[in-house]
């Protein structure tokens, strides 16, 4: 009995110890990168909290590459005093982000807390940093209430909401492009509820009929199932899948396999296409002419992106995504609001204050500007699908401009509506709420580029 | 001075010592290592509701995280969300914990070794399926967050040094208790199933009964154990009931010493600590963490308390050799006793 158990316990460790080592370690040793170490009174500490090791390693080493790009040009060095990062790596586990946000705070006491990947791990640390004045970046994390209903004077997001990008996107549709009724596949979790909700009030207000939201657990492997229930009779002028990361990935594959594309368009979220997924899928892709929107497209050539594109691939041998450059644009914010208070960290208040109101009209993804929620106001870009000289991609189509995280609606209005979720808002057009489907001002389409 | 004399008193001046440290960690300690020992209280319940099964009992369970997240999910959905007050919603879950774990050890318990360890690896994973994916009542990926500790009796545990001191109390009563049941007649007979169920049958215990009552008793640790990481992290979600979670519980419980009382809070303190001062150095902790587990278990298959109780017993015979006396506790040359073995 104890021999086999020994055994079968052997196997287990020898199993673990497998797992373990796959999850590969997305950074070099971080020996490297740390700054040399200064006079440590006049030091600045930012922690920093991402998904450097697991399944989601990539976001990680994006947001790395992107944040370590600023702080390599300003030398690691502000209004005289060195920054010192503490990078802490989540694994995307949310029991994981909140003890390390704990270390980060407790032990190592950070002036600034950045990072962030996913939305749970938003949501997990701003809910423990509400009591605390430290001032909280998030930079991908999308839940909209972390600058809403929840929001919390200490919280600054650069960068954007889950709805931002898909209200313009469903306007476009059912306005410009004459959609009724679409089909929409999505991942069953907050961040897709987000994005349906944003695309459902711009849909609706365009014009449009009718949203048919399908839900997937995630993650998930098959979707013949799926794909095989869209009915093609129904009058639907597009399917859109609103997922991304690999589910997207095996569902575009699938997709393509099933023929789907022939009977019925495909378009995505956000994330769907999006680099370096989108160099995952086949390049049928290219061919299909899938729209998508986001607040960059890779073939963005304004002279803040083309600068910013040139020194990321100088250092980094590879092209930008939006996760690098939104985590180099919220280091140059935390940078530049150092700068502003001249390196104080005292007066946190002060910090928040000086960051909020940093200018932020260079960032290589086109103007951005923080509303009062702290949240971005910025470009949306509708793009399409296409090969590019560097990869398969997204090229740009149409910009919308200073985009909030409103969309088009009245701050107080919006914040007024249960938040998105899988009910709210309604799939049939006819039940949304009447003052939802009416705005003072609505968007302005520009051919990209101009 | 007599070395007999010597080391009998060392022991309980060394434990004194060590519980002196223990509560007054608050007064020197930083807040991060009350955080830290407060992780290690509550994995520590978890590593010992799987060391309690796999040292005593020989079942090695995969399903301890189920009743972990039971009690976590009990308070996040009674709780928090429909404001249920203190003691209920944490009363109710232990309550769940005891039904489930009566009715899937009810099940497995039929099934010994590789068999059992199978079911007990399923039902976990369908506690984990049903939460990631039931949006409706449990909120699939995202769980529930914001979960705070009660005030009671005017004492706000809210503060982490007042929480600290109940989950060291709750701990020390735990391990107390569950002491007192590894050393009763129930404890022996327990022993007996995992040395050889068919005799212990044919001595006429009710050996599926012995087992089912240590599954229960075990699961309800887990489930405590649940409790204190939902107030302290004020967070439950899937991730934490994930089955990584569980295997990391048989490893400490492996590192620590699976057939030693002690081996499982041995293997909790060292696991969390080592991952707390390794990840200061290198994003590829997992690695070194891994490396020396498996060094560990490579060289002492008995954990950390195996390799100290080699130690010391090489250290006392020598001692003995030197002053030919007889070393404490045992003849020279036996392994019968070291430290406080199963």
């Amino acid at each position: 009995m104890e021999r086999r158990l020994f055994a079968i316990v052997s196997v287990l460790v020898a199993l673990s110890m497998l797992l373990m080592s796959c999850a590969p370690a997305a950074t070099p040793a971080p020996a490297a990168t740390e700054a040399p170490t200064a006079a440590p009174a006049g030091e600045i500490k930012i922690g920093i909290i991402s998904a450097f090791t697991g399944v989601f390693s990539a976001f990680g080493e994006m947001q790395r590459s992107g944040y370590l790009l600023a702080l390599e040009q300003y030398n690691y060095t502000v209004a005289g005093k060195k920054i010192k990062i503490i990078e802490e790596d989540d694994q995307l586990n949310y029991e994981l982000a909140i003890t390390k946000a704990k270390k980060l705070i407790e032990q190592d006491k950070v002036d600034i807390l950045t990072g962030l990947v996913s939305g749970d791990e938003g949501l997990t640390v701003q809910e423990y940093m509400k009591d605390k004045d430290i001032p909280l970046i998030p930079m991908y994390s999308a839940p909209e209430d972390m600058t809403m209903r929840k929001f919390t004077f200490n919280t600054l997001r650069p960068t954007w909401t889950g709805a931002q990008p898909m209200d313009p996107f469903g306007y476009w549709l059912a306005k410009e492009k004459g959609f009724k009724k679409v089909y929409m596949i999505g991942e069953d979790y907050s961040y897709p509820y987000n994005q349906a909700g944003g695309f459902k009030r711009g849909f609706c207000r365009g014009g449009g009929e009718e949203v048919t939201t399908v839900w997937h657990p995630v993650p998930m492997d098959d979707y013949s199932s799926i794909i095989a229930a869209i009915p093609l009779d129904k009058g639907y002028d597009a399917v859109i899948y609103n997922g991304a990361g690999s589910d997207a990935v095996s569902f575009v594959k699938q997709y393509l396999d099933l023929g789907m594309h022939k009977k019925i368009p495909l378009h995505g979220q956000s994330n769907t296409f999006e680099r370096p997924d989108v160099f995952s899928m086949p390049e049928e892709v290219a061919e299909i002419q899938a729209w998508s929107p986001h607040l960059v497209a890779d073939d963005l050539n304004t002279p803040e992106w083309n600068k910013f594109k040139e020194a990321y691939v100088k250092r980094w041998n590879k092209p930008p995504s939006a996760a690098a450059e939104f985590a180099y644009v919220c280091m140059i914010m935390i940078l530049r609001g150092l700068e502003k208070v001249n390196g104080d960290v005292s007066d946190k208040k002060a910090l928040v204050e000086a960051m909020a109101s940093v200018d932020l009209s260079d960032a290589p993804r086109g103007p951005v500007k923080l509303d009062k929620y702290h949240n971005a106001i910025e470009n949306v870009y509708i793009r399409v699908t296409a090969k590019l000289p560097d990869g398969l991609g997204n090229k740009g189509v149409v910009t919308i401009k200073n985009v909030s995280q409103f969309g088009p609606y009245d701050p107080d209005l919006y914040m007024k509506q249960p938040p998105d979720d899988k009910n709210y808002p309604p799939d049939k057009c006819s039940e949304m709420p009447a003052e939802m489907l009416k705005v003072e001002k609505e968007y302005e389409f520009v051919p990209f580029g101009q | 001075m007599n070395l007999d004399k010597l080391t009998r008193l060392a022991k309980p001046i060394l434990l004194a010592i060590g519980a002196v440290l223990l509560i007054t960690l608050p007064f020197y300690g930083s807040q991060y290592t009350i955080t830290t020992f407060v992780r290690i209280i509550y994995f520590g319940f978890l590593a010992v509701s799987v060391g309690f099964l796999l040292g005593q009992g020989g079942m090695i369970s995969l399903t301890q995280t189920a009743f972990f997240g039971m009690t976590g999910y009990a308070i996040g959905l009674l709780g928090y969300e429909r404001g249920i007050p203190f003691p209920w919603p944490d009363l109710i879950g232990i309550g769940i914990v005891l039904i489930a774990a009566a009715l899937v050890g009810l099940v497995s318990l039929r099934t010994y070794g590789l068999t059992f360890l199978m079911i007990t690896l399923a039902f976990g994973q369908v506690c984990w399926a049903f939460a990631t994916q039931n949006t409706t009542l449990l909120h699939g990926w995202s769980g529930f967050r914001g979960i705070r500790p009660f005030v009671l009796f005017g004492i706000d545990f809210r503060n982490s040094a007042n929480f600290y001191w109940m989950s060291l109390a709750l701990f020390a009563l735990g391990l107390y208790i569950l002491w007192r049941i590894v050393h009763s007649p129930f404890g022996l007979a327990l022993n007996g199933i995992r040395e050889n169920p068919r005799r212990m049958i044919a001595l006429g215990y009710p050996v599926y009964w012995i087992r089912l009552a240590a599954f229960i008793i075990a699961a309800l640790y887990a489930g405590i154990g649940g409790i204190l990481a939902v107030y302290y992290s004020g967070l439950i979600a899937p991730p934490t009931i994930h089955l990584s979670r569980a295997i990391w519980a048989l490893l400490v419980v492996i590192l620590g010493g699976s057939s030693y009382f002690w081996g499982p809070v041995v293997g909790t303190f060292v696991a969390i600590w080592l991952e707390v001062l390794i990840s200061q150095y290198t994003q590829r902790y997992l690695l070194f963490v891994g490396l020396i587990f498996v060094i560990v278990v490579l060289f002492s298959p008995q954990g950390i308390l195996g390799i100290i109780d080699a130690l010391r017993r090489r250290y006392s015979i020598r001692l003995a050799e030197r002053f030919s006396v007889r070393p404490a506790g045992a003849p020279a040359g036996s392994d019968k006793k070291g430290l406080e073995r199963r």
